[in-house]
């Protein structure tokens, strides 16, 4: 376990380091100038150089090697050693990820801090809502295959794979805050503000988490010990969801570390629709607005946290099932 | 129990998150701004929607009256024009304060405007600091120190790095003291010299880059790097509670893409005229989720509406004014204006079901355009038909633009024969431009050589070959292509040419119209400010807006001794006669409509919207009546 541990420990700035370098060989291939608006005017050709020469855009191999410096934390364990430095190297964080290129008042850390907790929080949410959805949906119709039950609870799983968030988010919002007014639209802040988006979020996992409880479940459900626990006499009840869905939930629980940070590094549609400022939006727009410091900023943030999870998934599933470490 | 304890710690912390984040206050005024604010920095700003907020947290010299746009006092009390229009004395008023009690000064503005000159900030708008005597060449100068500090510094260690960068800086300083023509006389007098005399001078000073900042504030964001011995700027002063403003509110609260909030600043030296006390701005990423933010009655202001079924609500709002057209022209009559005229149709009558009257579309000062690359050829080497204005001219008048805005827009937007708006700028009648003329424009394109020599349909020149294929580049978007693909459809028709569309990502249609690589290419432009000069000038050989690469002297002479024409009077004629150069004669491009923008609000709710098409909405002067 300890060994396992330790391994996988030291992949992971390996793995970042690989992440970071396609990341950046992509991002800076990205056609357009960073700095250039969309529309409207440009500033003459020596404004725009000066522009240019704020941010050391000029040469890719120093841009890769000073951004892994800042981001690795590395500039500032030298700034520490050397006893400070500026007042600028003071106020830097330790893992620095750079200036964000579109909003100039704010830096790519600054931007990720105010909306990873946004996100994770929805996305906690969302992932309690998949995970009792889910399980309720595939226990009830395992137990009767075939019944107009499992019929329903399949019918709900299809409707919350295929139907895009746009459109159940949308319909949502017409229903729940135009005509009933129970919450409001584009309104972030209060536990209320979490219901709409987190059902939105959560209906195509908790599809997905229902379809593998199913399965599982009428597996298990013929398996010997379960015969043995019903000639025991031990109740339906007790048998279900005390023997068999701690087996059955395996396979969910090994789903669960990627769809935790999918699901927690937020949706760009589901936010885009409920106004949520968390960080599903930046994986889009700084694309789009070819922001190279926060480009990376959120895929090296994604990547930590993926691997991560990953992580605690495999150590999760070690402690559930102690087979696996004998194995 | 273990089931229980991973439910208990993602409870407690779902709890610590939820509580720890805290919702919105309600405010005065709500309203959705046109994006995020980019920043709020003054002299960096170059966004419509950080000019907003940059009106409401600082006041230049002189300020906009909302409506008509003259000239009102802003810090400045009063100013001095000296005969030769070339120095401008401005009197400051004593009761000036900025937001922590300080006073604003002469040295204050002096401050500001050093910065923009210096390429160290990075000022997009600093070529409108080139006005100043001395301005552009002292940017320059600067630009090139920067780079010999580069060499001179090689090899040096931090500590002699440092101490050379901060005698560059104090040198830099000095110099622009004694070239640039700005000057402190005393804390309440500030002479400014120009390079030429500028009639709208005054117009510019109330412009967002030309607003004061805090010296003390910035001062201590600001250091000097030992790499390339210029000034860098931290960001964090522009955010509370640090930003210390001169306007009419304070910052109080911004959040990045969530919301920005203002509150009455109560040393404001005209804090009487300000209407709501707290002004929140929401940002709102979808269209969509917008208008319906509108509509349950959270937001009183949307400043922006970009969803597509919008032309559908243009024609309900159509409806309305078609049923109320009697009694509006009865209030008209009467010399009310537009939202006067709204307010009593509010409460008189009602929208019915599939009528509404909270969307309005105001003219906005801006054009949309194609531009024809004028090159004497393609950037691939290619033969470009183009570079014969005849030819431009006939693709000019072969598009029929009232088809284009009645059955593609459908937004209501006047159609356009010039590149600047009809009667947007006092004293300045515009040119007639070229009309739709079909049977005109065939007749042009053949006498530059262009006709249906063997009866197949396409136009073919004396040696018998075809018009090239006419590319129409355009960033993706749906309203793009259905009038790229109108245009195209006429001229095929009415000229016998092949077409082809090519759409592309926005970024990358945005590096092509740099590097002048298309033929014909989808354009727009607002103005700046109220002169001719703010459209004219992308016409004038190498100016970093000429995509077309539109290049004659004549024209640029013209431009030339307009700039130099000390009677307001005879610079008008001028800059007309080089208006109708270009809209009547050279066509380098084919203006389609003057731009609208889409409002929507109540207008038996929100008062003192401005219908000014410079589209400035000076948040201090909105009411909403509850």
């Amino acid at each position: 376990m300890t060994a396992m541990l330790i391994r996988r420990l030291v992949q992971v700035p390996l793995i970042l380091l690989v992440i970071y370098t396609v990341t950046f060989a992509l991002a800076w291939l990205l056609p357009g100038n960073p700095l250039d608006k969309p529309e409207g005017r440009r500033p003459p050709v020596e404004v725009q150089e000066a522009m240019k020469a704020q941010y050391s855009l000029d040469n890719p191999f120093k841009f890769y090697i000073s951004y892994l410096d800042q981001a690795s934390g590395l500039a500032w364990l030298r700034d520490r050693g050397r006893g400070g430095g500026d007042e600028a190297a003071a106020e830097r964080p330790i893992f620095n990820l750079g200036p964000c290129l579109q909003y100039e008042d704010w830096s790519v850390n600054e931007i990720i801090g105010g909306a990873l907790p946004v996100s994770i929080v929805l996305g906690l949410v969302a992932l309690v809502f998949a995970l009792a959805i889910g399980l309720a949906a595939g226990v009830v119709g395992a137990v009767r295959p075939g019944s107009w039950m499992d019929v329903s609870s399949l019918l709900v799983a299809l409707i919350g794979i295929s139907l895009p968030s746009f459109v159940i988010g949308t319909a949502l919002l017409i229903v729940f805050a135009v005509w009933l007014e129970w919450v409001q639209v584009a309104h972030w802040g209060s536990p209320r503000d979490l219901l709409l988006p987190a059902l939105t979020l959560s209906l195509p996992f908790a599809a997905y988490i229902a379809r593998l409880t199913r399965l599982g479940m009428i597996e298990v459900l013929s398996a010997d010990f379960i015969r043995t626990a019903r000639a025991k006499g031990v109740s339906e009840t007790r048998i279900v969801l005390r023997h068999a869905l701690k087996v059955a939930f395996l396979p969910v629980l090994s789903y669960l570390g990627p769809a935790a940070a999918y699901v927690m590094t937020g949706s760009f549609i589901v936010e885009k629709v409920f106004n949520i400022p968390g960080l599903g939006q930046h994986f889009v727009n700084s694309v789009l607005n070819k922001d190279l410091f926060l480009i990376m900023g959120v895929v090296l943030t994604y990547s930590t946290m993926l691997v991560l999870f990953n992580l605690t998934v495999d150590i999760l599933y070690r402690w559930v099932d102690p087979r696996i470490e004998q194995a | 129990m273990r089931a229980i304890l991973p439910i208990l710690l993602l409870l407690a912390l779902l709890a610590a998150a939820v509580l720890l984040d805290r919702p919105r206050q309600p405010a005065d005024l709500t309203f959705i701004n046109r994006g995020e604010v980019h920043t709020l920095d003054p002299q960096r700003m170059s966004w419509l929607q950080d000019f907003r907020i940059a009106d409401s947290i600082y006041e230049g010299l002189v300020r906009w009256d909302n409506d008509t746009f003259e000239i009102l006092p802003g810090v400045a009390e009063s100013w001095d024009i000296s005969a030769d229009g070339l120095t401008y004395t401005f009197h400051l008023r004593g009761n000036a304060r900025w937001s922590n009690g300080d006073p604003v000064t002469a040295h204050d503005f002096v401050y500001a405007w050093r910065r923009a000159l210096f390429p160290d900030t990075a000022a997009g708008y600093a070529d409108l600091f080139y006005r100043l005597r001395g301005g552009q060449e002292f940017f320059n100068w600067r630009r090139g120190q920067l780079a010999t500090f580069v060499e001179e510094a090689r090899g040096l260690s931090e500590v002699r790095r440092r101490q050379l960068a901060q005698q560059r800086l104090d040198e830099a300083r000095r110099r622009f003291d004694e070239t640039v023509g700005l000057a402190a006389q005393d804390d309440r007098t500030l002479i400014v010299t120009l390079e030429v005399p500028t009639p709208y001078m005054l117009d510019l000073l109330a412009f967002g880059p030309f607003m004061p900042v805090h010296p003390p504030t910035v001062e201590a964001h600001v250091s000097l790097d030992p790499a390339t011995g210029s000034l860098r700027q931290r960001h964090g002063w522009t955010k509370p509670p640090h930003l210390i403003g001169n306007g009419p509110y304070v910052l109080s609260v911004w959040r990045y893409k969530r919301d920005l909030r203002l509150e009455r600043n109560d040393r404001y030296w005209n804090a009487g005229s300000v209407g709501s006390d707290s002004v929140l701005c929401v940002y709102v990423e979808d269209a969509n989720t917008a208008v319906l933010a509108y509509k349950t009655g959270s937001i009183d202001w949307l400043s922006d509406v970009s969803v597509d079924y919008r032309a559908d609500m243009m024609a309900q709002k159509q409806r309305y004014m078609v049923r109320n057209a009697a009694r509006s022209d009865e209030l008209e009559a009467e010399g009310l204006g537009y939202n006067e005229i709204m307010a009593v149709l509010a409460r008189e009558s009602p929208p019915l079901p599939g009528e509404r009257n909270d969307i309005h579309a105001f003219a906005a000062y801006g054009t949309y355009f194609f531009n024809f690359n004028c090159q004497p050829t393609l950037n691939s080497g290619a033969f470009n038909p183009f570079k014969d204005a005849r030819v431009r001219r006939a693709f000019s008048r072969s598009v029929d633009k009232h088809a284009i805005v009645d059955r593609v827009t459908r937004m209501g937007q006047p159609v356009a024969h010039t590149l600047i708006p009809p009667g947007s700028i006092a004293g300045f009648s515009g040119a007639e431009g070229l009309q739709y003329d079909p049977a005109m424009a065939r007749r042009e394109l053949a006498e530059a050589g262009w006709s249906d020599r063997n009866g197949d349909g396409l136009v073919e020149d004396e040696s018998g070959s075809p018009f090239p294929t006419v590319e129409i580049l355009f960033p993706s978007s749906t309203e793009h292509k259905a009038i790229s693909q109108a245009i195209a459809n006429m001229w095929e028709r009415e000229l016998g040419v092949r077409t082809r569309l090519r759409e592309e990502e926005t970024k990358v249609a945005g590096t092509h119209l740099v590097e002048h690589n298309f033929m014909v290419a989808r354009g727009n432009w607002f103005g700046d400010y109220g002169d001719p000069t703010t459209f004219l000038d992308i016409h004038r050989t190498g100016n970093s807006n000429n995509d077309r690469n539109y290049s004659n002297p004549v024209f640029d002479d013209l431009m030339a001794r307009s700039d130099a024409e000390l009677d307001p009077e005879k610079r008008m004629r001028l800059l007309e006669e080089a208006e109708a150069m270009i809209e009547n004669d050279a066509a380098p491009l084919l203006p389609l409509f003057h731009q609208v923008t889409l409002y929507m609000y109540d207008p038996a709710r929100l008062r003192n919207i401005s219908t000014h098409p410079r589209l400035t909405q000076f948040l201090h002067e909105l009411e909403v009546v509850r």
